[in-house]
């Protein structure tokens, strides 16, 4: 039960995690690298607006998610908008020049200290039994069910409100959605914005579980090949991409070598790649169009 | 592309090599200070470990400065940045030593920045002291000439000392459980340490090797829950060690659990408030209230540091022994000077650690090493001392 319990917490870690990185792909065709980096902003904001105010937790985590959208809108509009039309790979770059730079200035204007934001807030995170007996920390738990409600609310936002169409069709044809009146920018800027606020929330969750620090931004890549073997354009494929990975690494955790928890994602990767390129569920046009 | 954009070019190349420049210029010191230089990973991954190391040094050369000086000559530290990365940590190393009268190099960094730093130092003929960052085995007795450390941690003397006061609280009939993160000399430590066990007659029942970004610690924590230890070892960086134990905890593990006490040990022994978790280090902790270690407190509260004065202890020591160095090599200084004094240099270090610091011609590490074990004691809520300084000779 314990093995089922930590494929599920590891799955919806990557899985919430994986979701930014889709969401940006599936509509302006950018790879963010600085997934990882934001994300960690994100959970730093937690840190300022814990220490700065006196909010209940779950106002302050509510606060420093909406703050990190913020964030993801004004990278859009300050530096990716600037990139439009440009070769993809400018812009691929340009995400790893903004991943450094985040780097160095979190540990400016946080300092490279542990934070544990959870004791800031007064928020306890005791274990819970569940059926089978299996433990899971309430944090954890909450995670997986975040997990749940920020893919369902994915889901419902692409299919049914009318922004979420619009990002759809951007992403499959940009220049006819364009010509058709959709706002390229504003759909851009609601994705990074979008695609900041998840990872944000996977690592204001995680640095609730087990603190913060800088590594997090380490974490934000590792469920980079995730995104890739579900299919970059692919929510979905992001979602079953997790349970592979993460099923993989804790049963190898379990009855090889916990070494190998380090480099299987990248195997299974590959694996993928070589059947099929496009990932588990992504479309084999968009990568004839990369 | 029209003149227009040549023009914009031109201008962006021209600016952006004089930022380059002004980020990697080295200021020029004085002839009358004593230059010292150093490269420490300020920024970057394991930066909470060195960062406050750099700072400590940085307020007690100010401190000592604002006193006059060694021998009425102020110390002109210069600082480095290489994030922990070889390549920076040997262009660094590089930049330092074309400095004209560099006396001393440090190094605060990982252990892949050593190589590149050791060949620049011993082509110059400056002596090199790691500070904070863990002493390499050319320290040790017989030491390489102009290689020094002052770091608290020692690969196997740790873990023997460890072992030994695991033994002394429950005897040998125990079943150990180990962790470390997979990082060579985390993994090489806690080899030696199952194998040490091993000799000791305690059964080593798992060992769990944590990549250094694992998103949840928990299915490791299983693994080593499933073997039922009654005791954990973990030496390995903090983030390990105690998410580690966290981990257990947090599955239903009761057992006791021994870590090396990092900087970050005493503000983390009071967020936990695990009475079963003990920490072994060489350094005291500050609530031993030592009259040094308010002095380093209201040191680092004057300065407003972004540091608190509890990570400050590694600094402070290393600060320490620059200033006895340089004091016994006299005015004016010399690496060769600076280097003879080092060999033969005996530190107060003023309860900070168990006993003097001292190098000898062919030890270069310590003569004595100190272990001290704490914990939280829940029912005084506060850290208390579980085994008083044992002392190691290192031969």
């Amino acid at each position: 039960m314990q093995l089922a319990v930590n494929i599920v917490v590891l799955a919806a870690t990557y899985a919430l995690i994986a979701c930014g990185y889709v969401l940006i792909y599936r509509v302006s065709r950018v790879l963010n690298l600085a997934h990882g980096e934001l994300m960690m902003v994100g959970a730093y904001l937690l840190v300022t607006v814990a220490s700065a105010s006196a909010l209940p937790p779950l106002l302050a985590v509510g606060l420093a998610a909406a703050l990190s959208l913020g964030v993801g809108v004004l990278v859009h509009l300050f530096l990716m908008r600037r990139l439009t039309g440009q070769p993809a790979l400018a812009a691929v770059l340009t995400t790893i020049g903004l991943g450094i730079l985040l780097r160095g200035l979190v540990v400016l204007l946080w300092s490279a200290e542990q934070q544990h934001p959870a004791q800031s807030l007064g928020l306890a995170n005791p274990p819970i039994t569940l059926f089978g007996g299996g433990r899971i920390s309430t944090l954890s738990l909450a995670l997986v069910l975040t997990t749940g409600a920020v893919y369902g609310g994915l889901f419902a936002f692409l299919r049914f409100s009318r922004w979420g169409i619009r990002m759809r069709a951007a992403g499959q044809n940009p220049l006819l959605a364009a010509q058709r009146g959709i706002n390229l920018n504003g759909i851009y800027a609601v994705a990074w914005g979008l695609s900041t606020f998840t990872g944000s929330v996977a690592g204001i969750l995680i640095a609730l579980d087990s603190g913060l620090d800088t590594t997090m931004a380490t974490i934000g890549l590792k469920a980079f090949p995730v995104a890739l073997v579900g299919g970059l354009d692919s929510l979905l494929g992001s979602l079953l991409g997790a349970l592979i990975v993460a099923t993989a690494e804790v049963v190898l955790i379990q009855y090889v070598d916990p070494l190998l928890s380090d480099v299987v994602p990248f195997l299974i990767l590959m694996a993928v790649l070589l059947a099929r390129p496009w990932g588990l569920f992504g479309s084999r046009e968009e990568l004839d169009r990369v | 592309m029209g003149n227009n954009g040549e023009n914009v070019m031109q201008k962006s190349i021209l600016s952006s090599l004089a930022v380059c420049a002004l980020l990697v210029a080295v200021p020029a010191q004085a002839a009358d200070e004593y230059a010292v230089g150093l490269s420490g990973a300020i920024t970057g991954p394991v930066a909470g470990t060195y960062a406050p190391a750099v700072e400590a040094l940085r307020l007690y050369i100010d401190k000592v400065n604002a006193a006059g000086g060694v021998n009425g000559h102020p110390i002109h530290l210069i600082v480095q940045d290489d994030q922990g990365q070889p390549s920076m940590g040997a262009t660094n190393a590089k930049k330092l030593l074309g400095q004209d009268n560099l006396l001393l190099l440090l190094n605060t960094s990982l252990s892949s920045t050593y190589a590149p730093m050791i060949a620049e130092s011993q082509r110059a003929g400056v002596p090199l002291l790691f500070a904070a960052s863990v002493c390499p085995k050319e320290v040790y007795p017989p030491a390489q000439p102009t290689l020094f450390c002052t770091t608290a941690f020692a690969s196997q003397f740790d873990s023997r000392a460890t072992l030994a006061f695991v033994k002394e609280k429950s005897g040998t009939s125990i079943n150990l459980g180990l962790a470390a993160m997979s990082i060579p000399l985390s993994r090489g430590e806690i080899d030696y340490a199952e194998g040490l066990a091993g000799e000791m007659g305690m059964k080593a029942v798992d060992k769990e090797i944590v990549p250094p970004a694992a998103p949840d610690y928990t299915p490791f924590a299983t693994k080593l829950q499933q073997a039922s230890p009654d005791w954990v070892y973990s030496w390995a960086p903090w983030v390990t060690e105690v998410k580690t134990l966290e981990a257990l905890r947090k599955l239903g593990w009761e057992g006791n659990y021994i870590g090396w006490g990092h900087i970050e040990t005493e503000g983390e022994l009071a967020r936990l408030k695990d009475g079963k978790f003990y920490a072994i280090g060489a350094n005291a902790l500050f609530s031993d209230r030592l009259p040094v270690q308010q002095d380093i407190t209201a040191t680092a509260t004057a300065a407003n540091s972004t540091y608190a004065a509890n990570l400050m202890t590694e600094g402070w020591i290393a600060g320490m022994v620059v200033e006895a160095a340089l004091k016994q090599a006299g005015w004016p200084a010399t690496p060769e000077k600076v280097l003879a004094a080092m060999s033969h240099l005996k530190v107060d270090t003023k309860g900070l650690r168990g006993g003097p610091l001292e190098w000898t011609a062919d030890n270069h590490f310590r003569t004595r090493q100190y272990y001290r074990v704490y914990r939280w004691n829940p029912a005084s809520n506060g850290i208390e001392v579980v085994k008083d300084w044992t002392a190691y000779e290192v031969h």
